[in-house]
């Protein structure tokens, strides 16, 4: 039998709370007392607790949104129990009475367990139903692809594995009527054909396995390491000045779209730097899709400018404008904030000199940079002021070795202070 | 009406990882019924800006003391640093009273009353959670707490000597154009540091058992608190590099 999960009011005042974090995801399995939720109200963060064991599912509301006290917002089934399409829009129980309403879920005694789909699906019940081959099945899962969305070519329309291994790029069968699925790219500008598949999964050698193993258990889930280097951002500064003054009412580069290019463009020549940990192998990655960490109200997002290597800077600048406007006004789309590759964080306008950001799992690398200042340096053996930025990497051990990431760091400084090294 | 304890243990300087595992420890410890009375945990921080995270991604702590820690939690930027009294209650509400706005409330009143008992005039700031001085225009005391079935971690901030220009690095508190305070500078010059910190900690803990209404112990060690970790099979974390 299925038990509901609520909202909880922590206090008679309390009427609603804000989802902010989910520890459990639809089918993850929980125990009675762990936490499935992070919810806040007013200054305090409380925890949304297991009433039961089971499995997770029909979560019904999104982190970030504001729930009424006494709404469902997830179910928690037994092992195999399939639930149905119920908690879509649960209404909200009148707050304090302990009135609680166990008729929204409907407990289905279908035989074997069904892929239940996530909400908010408006589609109809049986459209959760796709025939599929349990392998083709798996590798969906694995490549987080929705089955939904692939035309099957097997027997009754049946999905098989080759339906999945064609990928995106090269025209996937994706049910166009579906909508939703593939991100419009915001440039206009036809990118250059990319050949092969969008990334290489490479298996972990042994000697990867036990420098993940170690190093994890040594410092923690991910195994950080930090190298620093600063970077002379005077022909930087020039050329942004230069873009600007020819862009002039079009738009606006500023030094994060700059790092944020070169960035994209350093990795391009690194891929080693460009990948997924993925507990037993490695995706290398080979498109560039940068994170952007953006502060918000209350916290931070890193929204996606995907194919950043390849994008006109104005495009990044127009780009990542619109997206931390989006952020700030809590309108990203999952969207637009999953898939990135590696990060950027940039605390410069903070005033502050140099910091250690903490990678956006899986990604094995971010950077953070500091704010530009004019400080005195020695060129040519003649003191003089020049603009200069402090730029941090950090790097999880398990993907990313010293000289890989000083290497990157190199070849993303020498981009920096010499903007015309993109062309090359 | 049974006697309620606070103990209260002062653990000095302690980096930012290292006390939240403690409060997750303790808290963990105090629902599980293992803990027999409520704690407060009475510290200071290196200093470390913390970002509250409000992302799909994992659990990001980092463990090895750097200055800019994004946390899991939801909740506003703020700076911890030497010379402020950092105050972690593990409180089980249920023995109290289950209302996490009463808390809240109640945890103001701690600090009101311990500011008074200093010379310090504060109060509340409605609608801004937290202790304030000058009828509401200078912050003195930042607030932010969890709650797990009804067993309260994070907790308090009190400016007592802090160098108050680290806070310009931020927006304390998202709230633009908030101005900051500590005890020593609302006392004005003169004050003895060491006196300060002193008189300040013995104030708060008088605050804690006027306002909560629990006799409070003072505990030397911290780790007589912490030893049933071993006991429960958890490792301390040691540091082995890969060479």
């Amino acid at each position: 039998m299925a038990t509901n999960v609520y909202m909880e009011a922590l206090s008679p005042t309390m009427e609603e709370g804000r989802v902010v974090k989910w520890h459990k995801r639809d089918g993850d399995p929980v125990k009675a007392g762990e936490t499935l939720a992070e919810v806040e109200t007013d200054k305090a963060v409380m925890d949304l607790v297991a009433r039961a064991d089971g499995v997770l599912r029909q979560v019904a509301a999104a982190e970030g949104q504001t729930v009424a006290v006494g709404s469902v917002v997830a179910v928690i089934a037994a092992p195999g129990e399939s639930v149905g399409p119920s908690v879509n829009a649960p209404p909200p129980v009148t707050s304090g009475s302990g009135k609680r309403d166990t008729g929204n879920v409907v407990t289905v005694t279908a035989p074997a367990p069904v892929a239940v789909a996530p909400l908010p699906a408006a589609a109809p019940a049986d459209a959760t139903r796709v025939k599929a081959s349990p392998l083709a099945r798996r590798i969906a899962k694995e490549a987080g692809v929705d089955l939904q969305l692939v035309t099957g070519s097997g027997p009754g329309g049946r999905v098989v594995k080759k339906d999945l291994e064609r990928t995106p790029s090269q025209g996937a069968p994706v049910a166009s009527a579906a909508g939703a699925a593939v991100p419009s790219p915001v440039s206009r500008v036809p990118f250059p054909e990319r050949t092969g598949a969008a990334y290489q999964d490479v298996p972990l050698t042994q000697i990867r396995k036990t420098i993940a193993k170690r190093l994890a258990a040594s410092l923690g889930p991910i195994p950080h390491f930090f190298l620093t280097t600063e970077v002379d951002m005077e022909r930087a500064s020039e050329a942004r000045d230069a873009l600007n003054k020819q862009l002039g009412d079009q738009g606006k580069v500023s030094f994060n779209d700059i790092i944020i290019k070169a960035t994209a463009h350093a990795l391009t020549k690194h891929p080693a730097c460009n990948a997924w940990f993925q507990e037993d192998h490695i995706r290398y990655w080979r498109e560039v899709h940068i994170g952007m960490a953006v502060a918000v109200e209350d916290g931070l997002i890193t929204p996606v400018i995907r194919n950043a290597d390849m994008k006109p800077l104005a495009d990044i600048g127009r780009e990542a404008k619109e997206l931390a406007e989006k952020a700030r006004s809590r309108r990203l789309q999952p969207t637009d904030y999953t898939g990135s590759t590696f990060s950027v964080s940039n605390l410069g306008m903070f005033d502050i000199d140099q910091f250690t950001a903490v990678i956006n799992p899986p990604e094995a690398g971010i950077i953070a940079v500091g704010s530009i200042v004019q400080k005195p340096v020695v060129v040519d053996g003649q003191l003089t002021a020049r603009r200069r930025m402090r730029i941090t990497m950090s790097c999880d051990h398990r993907v990313i070795d010293g000289a890989t990431g000083a290497a990157f760091l190199k070849t993303l400084k020498q981009m920096l202070e010499n903007p015309l090294a993109m062309l090359l | 009406m049974t006697r309620r304890v606070l103990v209260v243990a002062q653990a000095g300087v302690v980096p930012y990882a290292e006390a939240l595992e403690w409060q997750r420890s303790l808290a963990q410890a105090r629902i599980d019924g293992r803990l027999a009375n409520d704690v407060l945990l009475l510290l200071e921080h290196p200093a470390v800006v913390t970002l509250g995270r409000n992302s799909h991604a994992g659990h990001l702590l980092s463990r090895d003391g750097i200055e800019v820690f994004e946390i899991e939690r939801g909740g506003d930027v703020t700076f911890h640093g030497p010379g402020q009294l950092v105050g972690y209650p593990i409180i089980d509400l249920t023995r109290h009273t289950p209302d996490l706005h009463w808390y809240l409330r109640t945890l103001e009143q701690a600090l009101i009353d311990a500011l008074a008992a200093l010379g310090v005039p504060a109060g509340r700031n409605p609608g801004y959670t937290g202790v304030w001085t000058r009828g509401g225009s200078r912050k003195i005391a930042s607030i932010g707490i969890h709650v797990k079935q009804w067993v309260t971690w994070h907790g308090f901030a009190l400016n007592v000597t802090t160098d108050l220009s680290q806070f310009g690095r931020i927006v304390p508190c998202g709230i633009p154009g908030v101005e900051m305070t500590s005890v020593d500078r609302e006392l004005g010059a003169g004050s003895r540091e060491q006196e300060l910190w002193d008189e300040t900690v013995a104030a708060v803990i008088r605050g804690f058992a006027q306002a909560f209404g629990v006799e409070t112990e003072l505990l030397d060690d911290i780790q007589l608190l912490l030893t049933w970790r071993q006991a429960d099979g958890v490792e301390r974390k040691t540091c082995h590099g890969l060479a």
